[in-house]
Parts: C-alpha cells; sequence; structure tokens
C-alpha cells in the first residue's frame, strides 16, 4: 500500500514528462497504479484482490473512472441445450476465436453515461464487447445471444464482474473517492481465476470523452510446490505420469506391509 | 483447505479425504475397486469431470497394487492370462483416450461421462440390489442357475487357441483380448478399473477357476490403469498430483479399516445398501440430463 503510494506519487510527478501522445491514441499519463505487482498461488491459495491506486488530476474533480482488470484472452466455447429423446443435450455450438478469461469493470456512474458506445466497444469496456465470434450462430438464435450467455454464465463463475458506483466506506468491488482526487478500487480474484498476466486499465473520461488511461500489468503465478508440480505436468508430462503410478504404487505397497503386519 | 495445481480450485482437504475414505471403507467392505464409487463423488464433489476420471484412476492403481501385493503369496494369478488382457487392454486404451481428446475438445465430454455413469451406476446398482434381496429371501443359488456354467463357451470354439497352464484352460486368445480391449477403453472414459465387469465375464466366459480369477483381474487393472495414468498425463494434463494422493490416503486407510469390518458384517446387506447408494447416485445424474435446465447454455471446453 505504502510502495504503490509512492509509486504514484513518483508517477504523478513524471507525467507531464511521460505525455507522449501518439496519433489518434490518448495519452496514457493518468496516475494509478497497482498495489499487488504480483500475486502468489501456493497450496493455501483462495482467491486473491487486486487494489488499484490512482489520481484524478483535474482540480474540481469532474469527470469519471473506470478501472478494467483483465485476463488473457482465450478461445471459448458456448453450447446450447438441446433435447433429444428427453434428454438434454450439449447442441448448438458457437467457438468465440478470443474472449477475456477474466473481466472486472469498476466504474463511478453506469457505462452508458460515462462514455458513448462507441467508445466502450473501441476500449473494450465491458466483456460482451471483448469476445470475439468465429463462427456463425445457429439458426433461430444471435450472435448477441450466445455474447450475453457467455457473459451471463462467467459472471455466475466469478470470472466477469461489473460495478457501478462509488463507496465512502471502503465497500470490496468498488471504486472508494477521496478527498484531493485520490480513488481506490478493489477487484476481487476468485480462486477459479486464471493463472496469468492480468493487465489493469484505468481511465478518465470527461464529458463522454476519454481524456487519459493507465495500463499496469498485474502477474499471477503459482510458487512453491504448486509451481513445481504445475510445471512437471506441463514440461514433462510423461515424467509427472511415471511418478504418479510410482507413488500410487509406494502407497499400495504401504497399505500392503502394514496390512500384512497386524 | 488446499489449492489443486491442476484442478485450478481450492477443495477441503478433510472432506476429500472423509469421501476417499469413505469409498476405501465401502469398497474394502465388499471387495471391489472402488474406481466406479471415487469418481462420480469427485464429479458430484465438483471437480471437473476430466480430471476426476483420470486422477481417480491413480488410486485404483494404488488400490490394486495392495490387493495383488496381498494375494501374490498365494500364486492366485494367471500371468499368461493378465498379459493377454492387457494387451488388450492397451489398444482400449489408445482407442479410450483418443475418444477422451475428442469429446473434450468437442466439450462433450462431461455429457458423455455423466451418461455412462448413468448407466453404470443405475445397473451395478439394481444387480446389487437384487441379487442381496434374493439372498436375503433364502434363494441363494438362484443366480448360479440361471447363469449355469456351460462347459464349452464361445473361448472354446473360436480360433487361436492357447493353453493357459496357471487356469488349466486351452482356449481361444480372442475373447481375452477383445474383453481387455473394451475394459481399457471403459477405464480411460470412466475412470473405473473394470473389475466388476472382468471378473464376471472371466468366470462365466472364460471359465476361469475362481482362485485365480481376482488375482488376475487386479493384475489387468494395475497395468490399465497405471499405463493410463501416463497416457492421460501425456495427452490431456488431467492428472492432478495432490487429489491423488489425498485420494489414495483415504482410500487405502479406508479399504483397511473397511475389509476389517467386512469380515464380521453380512454380505447381503452391505450390497444392498451400496446398490441404494448406487441407484441414488444414479439419480443425481440422470436429473443432470433429465431436468429441463435453467440455463440452456453450457460452456464448453474450460476442461
Amino acid at each position: 500500500m505504502r510502495r504503490a503510494l509512492a509509486a504514484l506519487a513518483l508517477m504523478a510527478l513524471a507525467a507531464p514528462v511521460q505525455a507522449q501522445r501518439q496519433p489518434g491514441d490518448v495519452a496514457r499519463d493518468l496516475p494509478a497504479a497497482v498495489a499487488e505487482d504480483r500475486i502468489s498461488v501456493g497450496s493455501d491459495y483462495r482467491g486473491s484482490s487486486i487494489t488499484v491506486f490512482g489520481f484524478n488530476p483535474d482540480r474540481r474533480g469532474r469527470g469519471d473512472i473506470v478501472v478494467v482488470v483483465r485476463g488473457p484472452d482465450k478461445p471459448a466455447m458456448l453450447m446450447r441445450k438441446r433435447r433429444v429423446f428427453g434428454l438434454w443435450v450439449n447442441g448448438d455450438r458457437v467457438a468465440f476465436a478470443s474472449a477475456p478469461t477474466f473481466f472486472a469493470v469498476l466504474s463511478t456512474q453506469s457505462l452508458n453515461i460515462i462514455a458513448p458506445a462507441a467508445a466502450i466497444r473501441q476500449y473494450e469496456l465491458d466483456p460482451a464487447a471483448s469476445a470475439e465470434l468465429a463462427s456463425e450462430t445457429p439458426r433461430g438464435s444471435t450472435g448477441a445471444d450466445y455474447r450475453a450467455a457467455l457473459v451471463r454464465l462467467r459472471r455466475a463463475q466469478g470470472l466477469y464482474q461489473e460495478q457501478v458506483g462509488i463507496t465512502n466506506d471502503d465497500t470490496q468491488g468498488a471504486i472508494t473517492l477521496y478527498r484531493g482526487g485520490l480513488f481506490r478500487a478493489v477487484v476481487r480474484l476468485p480462486a477459479n481465476a486464471p493463472i496469468d498476466e492480468y493487465q489493469v486499465d484505468t481511465y478518465l473520461f470527461r464529458d463522454r470523452r476519454l481524456i487519459s488511461s493507465q495500463r499496469t500489468p498485474v502477474n499471477i503465478a503459482r510458487i512453491g510446490i504448486e509451481r513445481n508440480i504445475h510445471d512437471l505436468a506441463n514440461q514433462y508430462p510423461v515424467l509427472y505420469g511415471i511418478l504418479t503410478v510410482l507413488f500410487a504404487l509406494g502407497v499400495g505397497w504401504g497399505a500392503a506391509a502394514l496390512f500384512r503386519r497386524s | 483447505m488446499i489449492y489443486l495445481p491442476i484442478a485450478e480450485m481450492p477443495v477441503n482437504v478433510l472432506l476429500i479425504l472423509l469421501v476417499s475414505g469413505g469409498v476405501g471403507f465401502v469398497s474394502g467392505l465388499v471387495g471391489v475397486g472402488g474406481g466406479f464409487i471415487v469418481t462420480p463423488s469427485l464429479i458430484i464433489l465438483g471437480i471437473p469431470a476430466p480430471v476426476a476420471v483420470a486422477t481417480g484412476l491413480s488410486q485404483v492403481a494404488a488400490t490394486s497394487f495392495s490387493g495383488i501385493m496381498t494375494r501374490t503369496r498365494r500364486r492366485s494369478v494367471d500371468w499368461r492370462m493378465g498379459m493377454l488382457l492387457s494387451i488388450g487392454g492397451m489398444i482400449g486404451i489408445s482407442l479410450g483416450v483418443w475418444l477422451f481428446q475428442r469429446l473434450l475438445g468437442l466439450g462433450q465430454l462431461d455429457l458423455v461421462i455423466s451418461l455412462l455413469y448413468l448407466l453404470l451406476l443405475a445397473s451395478v446398482g439394481w444387480l446389487m440390489l437384487a441379487e442381496s434381496y434374493a439372498v436375503m429371501r433364502g434363494r441363494t443359488h438362484r443366480g448360479v442357475s440361471i447363469l449355469r456354467r456351460p462347459a464349452r463357451t464361445i473361448a472354446h470354439r473360436l480360433p487361436f487357441r492357447m493353453l493357459f497352464p496357471r487356469s488349466g484352460l486351452y482356449i481361444s486368445v480372442i475373447p481375452p483380448l477383445t474383453l481387455g480391449f473394451g475394459i481399457g477403453a471403459l477405464a480411460a472414459l470412466m475412470g473405473v478399473g473394470g473389475g466388476f465387469i472382468l471378473i464376471p465375464a472371466m468366470i462365466y466366459l472364460l471359465r476361469m477357476p475362481t482362485n485365480v480369477v481376482v488375482g488376475t483381474s487386479l493384475f489387468q487393472t494395475l497395468i490399465v490403469t497405471s499405463l493410463l495414468v501416463i497416457v492421460q498425463a501425456k495427452a490431456t494434463a488431467t492428472i492432478d498430483l495432490v487429489l491423488a494422493a489425498l485420494l489414495m490416503l483415504g482410500g487405502v486407510v479406508g479399504a483397511q479399516l473397511g475389509a476389517r469390518l467386512g469380515a464380521r458384517l453380512k454380505g447381503e446387506q452391505i450390497r444392498a445398501l451400496l446398490g441404494a447408494i448406487l441407484i441414488a447416485a444414479s439419480i443425481k445424474f440422470l436429473a443432470d440430463v433429465v431436468v429441463p435446465p435453467q440455463e440452456t447454455y453450457v460452456l464448453g471446453g474450460a476442461w
């Protein structure tokens, strides 16, 4: 927390220097930072949270803040259940070329008030805008149905989160505004959120226009035995399989030996 | 709570130990391998079905090895028959794992596993209930009279005959190979050892003497499940070592306790109870596919 605030102070100072405007791009100079630059997944992991700190440079505090925490994009598949001989089976497959594996968006007001629809699409501020359909949708349904279903299902898993509004009492999952333009947003990462590289984007909108933004990477990584097991299973799968079998044989042998003695 | 590195979810250690211990207890009590109880239990607990199937196998491997260790001294394994069944099993594994991967890619694997378990649990549960009911009513030998062992089965008539000295048989190699094949495929798709099919088939189809049946079945189960664990680790990366360790620890302790208590209890009552539990579990799988879903869309390929 202290480290993040220090980083923030530095950034606030350096902000005017950093402002390198690229044509058609909004300056990435919003002073914002993430308290955790690395989240460790050990054997006691039960989920975590990402805390974003930032500073709205507008003296009168005008403008709206949008914080997007996003996991890597991966292909996804969605099926609609269909009744066949009285059984509900998975039919009507639709593939998504890419969809964010984790997507949390926090905003001080409803996104439709903050930004025009075109900007929401352009900056991918809502999860449905970020999912790319790769295949034709079956008859009787539209791409929007499948997009909405994807968002609904992932929201139920806690992987997609949308939070609107501000709070003054540090409620988790909303943006807290402090005096002097400081803001803080806390995003809860459930245990089933993918273990990967995340990126945190913070946007400042004013008068339905994007003023500035900031991007900070956050790395979620396995540590200790979790990491060893996962690496072994992925890099040397045959060795991993043999080890599992040897372990099983050891346990079986041990049990038999114990059984014999008693 | 412990975080599972491959299933990528936290689970309650005590809950898994209790469940695997309970499953081990029941399998020790009744004398079955336990694969067909452990995998559906994991699925019901919320472990992704592909991980449950592949990881449950490692526990079956541990149980069958422990069984073999206590049996080989009694020279009760027909190694030649076991090898032949295992060769069939290896071919079955290749087909089973290929199907597993294909269904995983199509997003239909969970559904197929549910359907297979629905059939398996309902039929095995029903058979156990019916059999123990018959025994309790005092008609002990009715089952045997229906399945009266024929002097010569199809195994004796097919070509490519071979001598099996330990079993005292001279039969075709085709039925054991086919049997092994089917069980290998089933093991890959369902995470079961297959003893509940293999043992009756050995007695009634191959006409093996009963004293070598259990040992030989355990031997084939050990070979098939060990190989499958390695193949699944390579092909689908669905083996969770942490979960496997928990299952084995709970399973072997439970099995020991179960075997001791089982020696003192009436077999038919235990089997009736297990049959009832299996039917109850199958109803859960039935509900999954019959009850109209509230959410008609499903995510596929998450695992």
